[in-house]
């Protein structure tokens, strides 16, 4: 392709009209939480986009991140939209190995100096000089810190990259950090969740591709329009746990019933994500609607906070404890006040008692 | 996977409808088009189906074929239409209730109205010289 061409050159090209790429400027604006009136001027923003460079470097992590966001691609304008992100240098997808894929590296950041967005998976081990993961001989950490230089913005990507997740779990022996410990002269976004909703990274990057800029982020740097309500916030099964019922377990008729999990040590009220709104494997379900408690898999250390089926009202692990109370304050009002609420960025829920003995203990 | 296809929280929908309600007195008093993105709020499938219900189904349906289909629909109050997009998987992408005289997209955009011009001279043109050649 052209490196001078236009997305809405290429669309026509490939038989796409003008209808089609408002269609997907209003999926966009939805799923980026903008309003819908702005679906309009992103279309013509997209039409006159141009290739963006993007740097891929993957560090401490288990290619989990990589694989999701894989799956995320269909034969359709995000498909086209990935084609304008060049990614220059991702070294488990790209062809070529070892001093070619080092030259590839050093051409694109040359080329796109100041420009390219640089995206990390994985955290970064910084114990004994970080010799725990290298690449080509190099540290993790010297080459965030190299590359980050002339990047225009970091992608955390992953709660590896964003937090230090799995890796920095306790007792944490290569002294992981997230890019955020690390980088502190660049603007970064957190895309955490283990691994993260494909759909967040798309639209991040259509964002970027359509406004020249990077969306509105929340205080830990994660874009607003999907970190800014919790999964409880979204959730369905809301309304079960507003009348006050809750499994009580995976098996009983509360379960079947789809009442709330939040005795089975659900984690949707403090977690921060979009799993609930945009779902997983192309809009299917999300592990709620599974049948299973959300793990809190993008928030901070969720790895060293307690059993999973333990609940946030209390039990023997403390780690969501504060969280846990906290979400408690409050009491829900009515159907329209509950709406409301959930769309508000950052609004946290009502809980139940905290002083409810926990499920893990009941006969 | 649960079902709770039959679940509906009436409140919900009567506070959605409301809302609507005060959008299309907006757009009679001062012109003003408002979309509702259903998707982004946490309704269940028979919540949805439910607000799809009361708000009927007036004389316009049309379906649009641009990268997956799309169906939309002039509900029982004119001025308030049911859009649903899908992707050319047929997932669904997007699901608005539109408060307008006519959705933007179903409008022909002035750069593709140049360009069918262009063609739908040279298809006269064509048409012209092939009945000058047989005729």
């Amino acid at each position: 392709m052209d490196e001078s061409e236009t997305l809405g050159t290429v669309l026509k090209r490939r038989g796409f009209s003008r209808r089609s790429l408002l269609k997907f400027a209003i999926a966009m604006t939805s799923s980026l939480a903008l309003p819908p009136s702005i679906a309009p001027l992103m279309a013509a923003n997209l039409a006159r986009a141009k290739r963006r460079s993007v740097i891929w470097l993957s560090f401490q992590e288990c290619t989990g991140c990589l694989e999701t966001l894989l799956r995320s691609s269909s034969p359709t304008i995000d498909s086209l939209i990935f084609d304008f992100i060049s990614l220059d240098y991702q070294e488990t997808l790209m062809a070529a190995a070892g001093t070619a894929a080092e030259r590839t590296l050093r051409e694109a950041v040359a080329a796109n100096k100041g420009e390219y967005l640089l995206a990390i998976d994985g955290s970064i081990p910084t114990k004994d000089g970080g010799v725990y993961s290298l690449t080509g001989g190099r540290s993790n950490f010297d080459m965030l810190m190299e590359f980050a230089t002339d990047a225009k913005a970091v992608l955390a990507i992953g709660t590896c990259a964003a937090y230090g997740g799995i890796p920095k779990a306790h007792p944490n022996p290569t002294g992981a950090v997230g890019v955020e410990d690390l980088v502190t002269n660049k603007p970064i976004v957190n895309i955490p969740g283990c691994p993260p909703v494909p759909e967040v990274l798309s639209g991040v990057l259509v964002h970027f591709v359509s406004f020249g800029k990077l969306p509105e982020l929340d205080d830990r740097k994660r874009p607003l329009a999907y970190f800014g309500t919790t999964i409880h916030d979204q959730c369905y099964r809301r309304p079960f746990y507003d009348q006050g019922k809750f499994a009580k377990s995976f098996d009983d008729e509360g379960a079947r019933q789809g009442w709330c999990l939040f005795e089975l040590g659900c984690k949707g009220p403090v977690t921060h994500n979009a799993c609930a709104s945009l779902k997983w494997n192309g809009g299917t379900s999300f592990p709620i609607e599974s049948g299973h408690g959300c793990i809190g898999c993008s928030e901070p250390d969720f790895w060293d906070k307690g059993s999973f089926y333990t609940s946030l009202a209390g039990g023997s692990s403390t780690g969501w404890r504060n969280a846990g109370i906290a979400a408690a304050v409050g009491i829900a009002g009515g159907a329209a006040a509950a709406l409301s609420a959930r769309r508000k960025p950052g609004a946290e829920p009502a809980g139940p008692d905290p002083e409810k003995p926990d499920p893990d203990k009941q006969p | 996977m649960t079902d709770l296809s039959s679940f509906s929280d009436a409140g919900l929908v009567d506070a959605l409808l409301m809302e609507v309600a005060g959008m299309l007195g907006r757009l009679i008093e001062r012109g003003e088009t408002a979309t509702v993105d259903l998707r982004g709020l946490p309704l269940s499938p028979a919540c949805i189906a439910d607000l799809e219900s009361r708000l009927g189904h007036g004389e316009i349906s049309v379906q649009l074929d641009a990268a997956g289909r799309s169906d939309i629909h002039e509900t029982g109050f004119p001025g308030v239409w049911w859009t649903r997009h899908a992707d050319e998987a047929g997932r669904p992408i997007a699901l608005l209730i539109e408060v307008t005289t006519v959705p933007d997209i179903l409008r022909a955009d002035p750069a593709d109205m140049a360009d069918s011009l262009q063609r739908l001279a040279g298809a006269t043109h064509f048409a012209s010289h092939q009945h000058a050649r047989h005729g």
